[in-house]
């Protein structure tokens, strides 16, 4: 039984093994796209070496909501790395270039998000890595790919580029208003999301044969991937795919609802069963066998959408949420009040589950984050620290993976090799920092 | 210049047309999709036989409701269009798991495949006797892949509430958010579009599924590691939240509920939908310098002092960029997107801070997306010639691969096609069995 399979998961998380141990993943990201992939690795127990540009490393660590720094850290860096090594590594110097490649030799994958051919002008693209270790798994994550006009001229790109360039935005609007862009990063997260299939993929392949092989992945491009059935309609009727706001015009009913109190609700009632309970709820029983609604195809129609849709929002009108999912979770359909974050953060049945997890971070403190989402018996994924100053475990990694002795270590920081942040916000550790919480091998 | 670029030699070798004389990455593994009402449970399979998974897709025999979850009710060669595109190189079988002896030839499927993905609600395969805990006694090596509305265990567990695509999204926080904001002295009646609005396409259950794939992968791996098999277990909503990235800090820390604000960006200036003569465009400056030098692209350099810029911070402020997007929107109305696009090619050809530049970018219509020179040169929407349901253009796997590259080899198959094959091939059931076992209801 389910109940027996997740007895105590929670509890007894840190009690058992991690699927990717033993994995070795060399990071040179910035912002979310790079960055998220090996985010999402280093939760399942990956070895998460990030390399940042001392002093001032990622771009990401500049942007906070309004202006909002969360224990004088960037708050959008969290998130997305988690369980890392942070390396201060200043590519451009032939030196670093040297200590790149001696972790890329016992590394398993290497992932970037730098635009076409700057790895390959700091010697450590895929074929000078491939060199030295042919079982490498490399993926570099751009806008536009590494081929075809747009990464010919070179073009910049971010998620917001991504998703208007895809036509997810305009998919995401009210019909007749302007397109409207998500306030999630979301071909950002996607994206990142995506590549680590090929890359898991690609893992298992070495796994079976010991060949490596370079993955590219384009941020506007993942994001087409998951707009279904916009391509097989414009390509069948020759008429371009239109927004519909809210209302979900392959499934019905299913929108979002305005409630008494002015809040919003989603409801969903498509199949046969769930249709049936959402009229008995409205106590208008004969819906369920109106011809225009009786089955799900009908009622997907245009105008029998309309209509029916019309009905529910007049009722919904009339309650508030909490009635409307009592009312859900008695008939048998679905309806869910729109969470706010708090809502997320908060909820009980979140937190039971442990995918909202606390954490208990040397240098960020006490905080909730989120548990990377597939809850696995054997080996949970889970986030034990969270993020660090521009070279914070530069003598850890050092150290530990490369044996380099004090000296060497020394002369790397002279030559400029190695780095640590600047005295800048975001890049610093914060000011009541003791100078010793959080460090692994360095303690002065 | 015969020097070939980088760019050739990549294309060389993961151009999407030479895919199909390459090895497929997971061709040794074999898949039972029970997804049920769920195109999470569809999208997470199609990602593993994308990959060469052999993938037998379990249905009913009226076949699974989410075929008829279609636009507007509208068929093509009588299958619903979502599904012609997500139900991609699987073999389709039925085998109606009301009755007892399916559930044993469920079993003696399970016996031969490595991964099991399942959308019922939770407990009920359980109570069909075909759980997790069932099937690992006769499969230990099973990865048992489950995505539910509320998941396996947790107060909410024992819902009732089927896990469709807009109730993913109005849990996850997403939809809360984002919108247009409520123009002032407005009312929602007045302006029944500025109000929370959930993405168009699918893409809560998307998340569901792809974040299932990815943990069905790191099963695999550590199964290759220790033969240990083990059950999975997505919320979907959960995994639709898990994207978010600085409001659930922000809320712990300032108490602060993340607030709508149209196309702009609480994160972070310069980052924004801004309208021109023709359209609207997406510019992107999350540098100093970029926000910098799109000043000086539209001639402004001077006007507004870009030169005694010191820090991007203060513009991230809420004020500051409601009265900067007015200043800028002013701008940007007077050029067309492809004018905006070029100017910014251009400047970082020979700009006063080149090579740096801002991004511009059109926002597209999925119609001028499809139409983009760019994205057919790069094999994204090549046509695929089904032998049931003749020229398509879906979306393809959108990475590239140089050794073991994903590909889409056939669309969707009518309900129950592949009987005949699947059942000879892994039960040794012939025509003559199939057909008593048809007749009997089982299949």
């Amino acid at each position: 039984m389910a109940e027996e399979t997740w007895k105590d998961y929670k509890e007894r998380k840190h009690h058992r093994p991690q699927p990717l141990k033993g994995i070795k993943v060399l990071e040179v990201c910035t912002l979310l796209l790079g960055p998220s992939g090996p985010g999402f690795l280093s939760r399942l127990g990956a070895e998460v070496i990030k390399c940042e540009m001392p002093p001032l490393g990622d771009t990401l660590r500049s942007l906070v909501p309004f202006g909002y720094w969360f224990r004088e850290q960037c708050t959008s860096l969290i998130r997305p790395n988690p369980n890392k090594y942070w390396l201060g590594l200043d590519l451009h110097k032939p030196a670093a270039q040297e200590l790149f490649l001696e972790l890329a030799a016992k590394a398993d994958i290497v992932e970037e998000n730098l635009r076409p051919g700057v790895m390959e002008g700091w010697n450590v693209g895929y074929r000078q890595v491939k060199e030295i270790n042919p079982g490498i798994i490399y993926i570099s994550k751009t806008g536009f790919g590494q081929w075809g006009q747009y990464a010919r001229e070179n073009r910049p790109s971010n998620d917001g580029a991504a998703q208007a360039m895809s036509g997810y935005a305009w998919m995401s609007s009210f019909p007749g208003q302007p397109p409207l862009k998500s306030r999630l990063y979301i071909c950002d997260s996607y994206g990142a999301l995506l590549g680590e299939v090929a890359v898991l993929a690609a893992l298992h392949y070495r796994d079976r044969t010991g060949k490596g092989q370079f993955i590219e992945l384009s941020q506007s491009e993942s994001i087409m991937r998951t707009m279904s059935w916009i391509w097989p309609y414009q390509h069948i009727t020759g008429r371009t795919a239109m927004p519909a706001g809210n209302r979900d015009v392959s499934i019905c009913p299913a929108d979002t609802f305005r409630c008494a109190d002015d809040t919003f609700l989603a409801l969903a009632a498509p199949s046969p069963e769930e249709f049936r309970g959402l009229c008995m709820a409205m106590d208008r029983p004969e819906l369920a066998d109106d011809p225009r609604f009786k089955d799900h195809l009908t009622r997907l129609k245009e105008d029998n959408a309309t209509e029916i849709l019309r009905i529910i929002a007049d009722w919904v009108r009339t309650k508030t949420p909490e009635e409307i999912e009592g009312l859900a979770e008695k008939h048998g359909f679905a309806a869910s009040r729109l969470y706010t974050i708090k809502d997320v953060v908060e909820d009980e049945h979140f937190r039971e589950r442990g995918f909202v997890t606390e954490v208990d971070d040397p240098i960020v403190g006490q905080f909730l984050d989120y548990e990377f989402p597939v809850m696995m018996s054997k080996t949970p994924p889970r986030v034990n620290w969270s993020i660090r100053p521009v070279g914070f475990d530069n003598e850890y990694v050092m150290k530990h993976h490369l044996g380099k002795s004090e000296d060497e270590v020394t002369q790397l920081y002279e030559c400029g090799a190695l780095g640590k942040w600047a005295d800048v916000a975001g890049r610093r550790p914060s000011s009541d920092w003791d100078g010793k919480a959080g460090l692994i091998m360095a303690r002065e | 210049m015969s020097e070939p670029t980088l760019a050739d030699c990549i294309r060389e070798r993961d151009d999407p047309g030479i895919a199909q004389r390459k090895p497929e990455a997971l061709d040794d593994i074999t898949v039972l999709d029970l997804s049920n009402k769920s195109f999470a449970g569809c999208y997470c399979s199609s990602m593993l036989a994308e990959f060469g998974a052999e993938v037998l897709r379990v249905e009913p025999p009226e076949g699974d409701f989410i075929r008829t979850c279609t636009p507007y009710g509208m068929l093509h060669e009588g299958e619903g269009l979502n599904y012609l595109s997500e139900g991609r190189n699987r073999l389709h079988i039925t085998l109606n798991l009301e009755k007892p002896q399916a559930r044993e030839m469920l079993k003696g499927l399970v016996r031969q495949a490595d991964v099991l993905v399942e959308t019922y609600r939770p407990g009920l395969v359980d109570d069909w006797g075909v759980g997790y805990e069932e099937l690992r006694k006769i499969n230990p090596r099973l990865i048992f892949a489950s995505i539910t509305a509320y998941g396996q265990f947790g107060p909410m567990s024992h819902s009732r509430t089927q896990d469709w695509d807009n109730i993913i999204q109005a849990r996850s926080a997403n939809q809360y958010d984002t919108g247009e904001m409520l123009p002032e002295g407005m009312s929602y009646d007045e302006c029944p579009w500025a109000i929370p609005t959930k993405a168009g396409p699918w893409i809560g259950w998307v998340q569901a599924g792809t974040f299932m794939a990815v943990g069905i992968l790191a099963a695999l791996h550590w199964r290759v590691m220790t033969g240990e098999g083990q059950a999975l277990d997505v919320a979907s909503a959960e995994s639709y939240a898990s994207l978010e990235d600085w409001a659930a800090v922000w809320y712990q820390g300032a108490g602060v509920i993340n607030e709508r604000f149209g196309s702009l960006n609480t994160g972070g200036w310069l980052y924004s939908f801004a309208p021109t003569r023709d359209g609207a465009v997406f510019l992107g400056g999350l540098r100093l310098e970029m926000w910098q030098a799109f000043a000086d692209m539209l001639g402004k350099w001077d006007e507004w002092a870009a030169a005694r810029w010191k820090d991007l911070a203060p513009f991230s402020e809420k004020e500051e960029q409601l009265k900067w997007a007015a200043l800028v929107f002013a701008e940007t109305r007077k050029y067309t997107n492809e004018e905006l696009v070029r100017m910014s090619v251009e400047y970082a050809k020979k700009g006063r801070l080149a090579p740096i530049t801002p991004v511009v970018a059109p926002v597209c219509s999925p119609e001028e997306t499809m139409q983009d020179a760019n994205w057919l040169d790069r094999g994204i929407f090549a046509p695929v010639k089904d032998p049931v349901y003749g020229k398509l253009v879906v979306a393809h796997a959108q990475h590239k691969m140089t050794e073991t590259p994903m590909r889409t080899k056939w669309m969707c198959r009518p309900v129950g096609y592949d009987n005949e094959h699947v059942y000879l091939k892994y039960m040794g059931l012939g025509p003559s069995r199939l057909k008593e076992l048809k007749v009997a209801g089982v299949i």
